[in-house]
């Protein structure tokens, strides 16, 4: 599972209202190098809840890879700022898209049920009792 | 899943009253094993539906079974393509015409070619190995999220997007389409391709889809329905209630509803520009030829070497001919819009 995945995710379980985002508690993870899209990140920056990915690369022990507050846009698509080693585009694309979760546990903020992943598959199926 | 047994058997599969060559010869793989569930063929009620005990894992069962037997004969995507009516169908023009089973439905849909305005996130519901993931994520650049019930099937479309270097756009989890695990609104393309049928519950299948359709994002559901019912009518009559069952039984279905029924509830939810279509004559072509294909030596040693579930899958065939004939079974479009923020 990567970030982009989990900035998509949310807790179904009945009653919950407030399912997003699920805590994540990576067990076992690696990384894997992606090529960089910056049109496929900008098509995806509006839609990506940065306070939940920063969250989310803390959880993976990674405090500096992105601030607090998203950068400018405009920092973030400038001019060659893909070839530049540490720019905000690059961290973005390797937090949102290398990053694979193996192992772990996505966990709902209101109701506290966790659900497994595995073979970095997210599990969200819910159980009788829970729909 | 070998099940030796079955070359031994003299049992001749029951209720099935089609004498095609292909049945004759297929009933000497042996007896029905598995019991058959008994099934409520109430009419579509409005109220919430449970599923029928055993569905789910029924549905996930079949497809971890018999995901890879599908696949190596047919390739990823597993739904049925469109072809023009009356034209002779075979294994050459299967995939091509899988791929224009995506494209008239996005035709249909009428689904944006303009870059500023094509879908960037889609969600594929009911997504087996992520065939419509893959394409739909390849064809807009978009990101892709499939849910299917089966482990199996989720780990190897995720397997198959890496190997086409698609693994940063799609993304398949294991998930329940009628409890979708995405916040309301993410996305802008909702696509059910074939999975509708699997769906106890309709309504909350469309709800659901509604739910995280963003404003002004297209639905599009490809499914199977019964014929709509003429105006006196209550419920389909007993034999076509019958062939449904039998139908129903070997792929793990629950009960169906008609192409009205969809419209309907697309009412229900408010959503707009809903439009159906009748495609039934565009996929006739398909069934001789998977029947032809099973009849292959590969076909034969594949369906022999999975299991039980997969096997009867493929002898039902003939029953969706017999249903298609008869103007029973429908191979259905619809299409809507989620209303724009007002």
């Amino acid at each position: 599972m990567r970030l982009l995945t989990h900035n998509m995710l949310a807790s179904n379980v009945r009653g919950v209202t407030s399912g997003f985002p699920l805590k994540l508690e990576p067990v076992k993870w690696c990384t894997k190098e992606v090529e960089l899209n910056a049109d496929f990140i900008r098509g995806m920056l509006p839609k990506i809840d940065w306070k939940a990915l920063v969250a989310a690369t803390r959880a993976l022990g990674l405090p500096e890879l992105l601030p607090e507050e998203q950068p400018a846009e405009d920092e973030i698509f400038a001019e060659g700022a893909a070839d530049v080693e540490g720019s905000a585009i690059r961290r973005i694309h390797h937090a949102l898209l290398e990053i694979h979760i193996e192992e772990g546990t996505l966990v709902c903020p209101e109701s506290s049920r966790a659900f497994p992943i595995d073979k970095g598959i997210p599990n969200m199926m819910l159980h009788e009792d829970e729909v | 899943m070998a099940q030796p047994a079955l070359l031994h058997s003299h049992s001749v599969l029951p209720s099935t009253t089609t004498t095609s060559p292909a049945h004759r010869r297929a009933s000497q793989f042996g007896r029905l094993a598995a019991p058959r569930r008994r099934r409520n063929l109430r009419p579509m009620a409005s109220a919430t539906v449970q599923a029928p005990p055993g569905l789910k894992e029924g549905i996930a069962g079949l497809y971890d079974e018999s995901s890879g037997v599908w696949e190596s004969i047919w390739g990823d995507h597993m739904h049925h393509g469109f072809y023009d009516s009356g034209e002779a169908a075979s294994m050459a023009d299967h995939r091509r015409a899988q791929i224009r089973m995506i494209e008239e439905a996005l035709a249909f849909a009428a689904v944006p070619d303009d870059p500023e305005k094509q879908p960037k996130t889609i969600v594929d519901v009911g997504c087996g190995i992520g065939g419509s993931s893959r394409y739909l994520a390849n064809k807009y650049g978009a990101q892709c999220n499939g849910i299917t019930l089966s482990p199996v099937q989720a780990e190897r479309g995720n397997a198959l997007a890496a190997a086409q270097g698609l693994s940063d756009k799609v993304s398949l989890q294991v998930a329940d389409a009628l409890e979708q695990p995405f916040p309301d609104g993410q996305f802008d393309l909702v696509w059910s391709m074939e999975s509708g049928e699997h769906m106890p519950d309709k309504r909350k299948f469309v709800s659901e889809m509604a739910r995280v359709a963003a404003p002004g994002a297209t639905i599009i559901i490809v499914t199977w329905c019964h014929r709509n019912l003429e105006p006196s009518e209550n419920s389909l009559k007993p034999d076509e209630l019958n062939l449904l069952k039998r139908i129903c039984d070997a792929y793990y279905l629950p009960d169906w509803c008609s192409p009205s029924d969809y419209v309907n509830i697309a009412k229900s939810l408010s959503l707009e520009d809903i439009k159906t279509a009748d495609w039934s004559e565009n996929v006739a072509p398909f069934w001789p030829a998977v029947i032809r294909s099973a009849l292959t030596w590969k076909g034969i040693t594949s369906l022999l070497k999975s299991g039980w579930k997969t096997i009867r899958g493929a002898l039902v065939m003939p029953l969706m001919i017999e249903g298609y004939k008869k103007g029973l079974i429908k191979f259905t479009v619809i299409t809507c819009r989620k209303p724009r923020a007002a």
